[in-house]
């Protein structure tokens, strides 16, 4: 078994291609499974060898692929701690927040090419989750919209801003009232370990959405 | 909400998010509603 390090293979961009393939899947099924858009929009693709729902209008497929063009870097370098769908209510106070907490180990056993086969096979788990979370959710108020946040570091602000896309996609630094939830209820999903990444995803909801 | 702050500040910890909001329910519900008029207008010809 050979142990690498994150410099190796440029092994921080493979997880961050990986991590940034499953994150757009798993922000379409989100807006699918909690309404935040009309169901018409969204058509069945094949991913992770199941079946997803993934949105066909072009300028929300676009805002989703530019914000996580902008985080690539972000967890390219190991500085992105959570990413965070959140789901706003029309006053754009948060009801629902999706966090998937990512963590990569500093040095990388790999055993076999079996590899990202095995990171696919806990990514579909994921999937498979969020596919039935409105199960163990309240619905939502009419006329929710999302944003995604990213946790961070002042100084990895820096990765973020050499990105191209930077310039006509801009971030900035969320207020108190666009992450804070008075007293969520704390619904676990899904958690996985593997040789590249770690990751847990959890919803905090809202106890009186309307 | 204030924008990046300039490299030489501290390190601590950040929540970022896009300036930019994501198309709105209304107006991807007028995007669909015309996509299935023309969609219906193409199968009758």
């Amino acid at each position: 078994m050979a142990t690498l390090t994150r410099q190796d293979l440029n092994f921080g961009q493979v997880v961050a291609d990986v991590l940034c393939e499953f994150l757009e899947v798993a922000v379409h099924l989100i807006l699918y499974v909690r309404e935040v858009y009309p169901s018409g929009i969204f058509q069945k693709r094949k991913k992770y060898n199941i079946p997803v729902q993934m949105s066909c209008h072009p300028d929300l497929n676009q805002y989703i692929q530019d914000t996580l063009l902008c985080i690539k870097p972000l967890i390219e370098k190991n500085d992105a701690e959570k990413v965070v769908v959140v789901i706003v209510d029309k006053d754009h106070r948060p009801v629902e927040r999706f966090v998937f907490e990512i963590c990569q180990p500093p040095l990388l056993s790999i055993s076999s090419d079996s590899l990202l086969s095995h990171v696919e096979q806990l990514l579909r788990a994921f999937i498979l989750k969020i596919s039935v979370c409105d199960a163990v959710l309240t619905t939502n108020p009419p006329g929710c919209s999302f944003s995604v946040l990213v946790h961070t570091r002042d100084a990895a602000t820096r990765n973020m801003e050499k990105v191209q896309v930077m310039k006509d996609f801009p971030w900035i630094v969320a207020d108190e009232q666009e992450v804070h939830m008075k007293e969520p209820r704390l619904v676990p999903l899904k958690s996985m370990t593997s040789d590249i990444i770690k990751m847990q995803l959890y919803v905090e909801e809202r106890a009186q959405k309307t | 909400a204030e924008g990046l702050a300039p490299s030489s500040v501290s390190n601590k910890k950040v929540i970022l998010l896009p300036c930019r909001n994501p198309p709105s329910r209304e107006r991807v519900q007028l995007w669909l509603e015309a996509r299935r008029q023309y969609e219906s207008l193409q199968n009758r010809r």
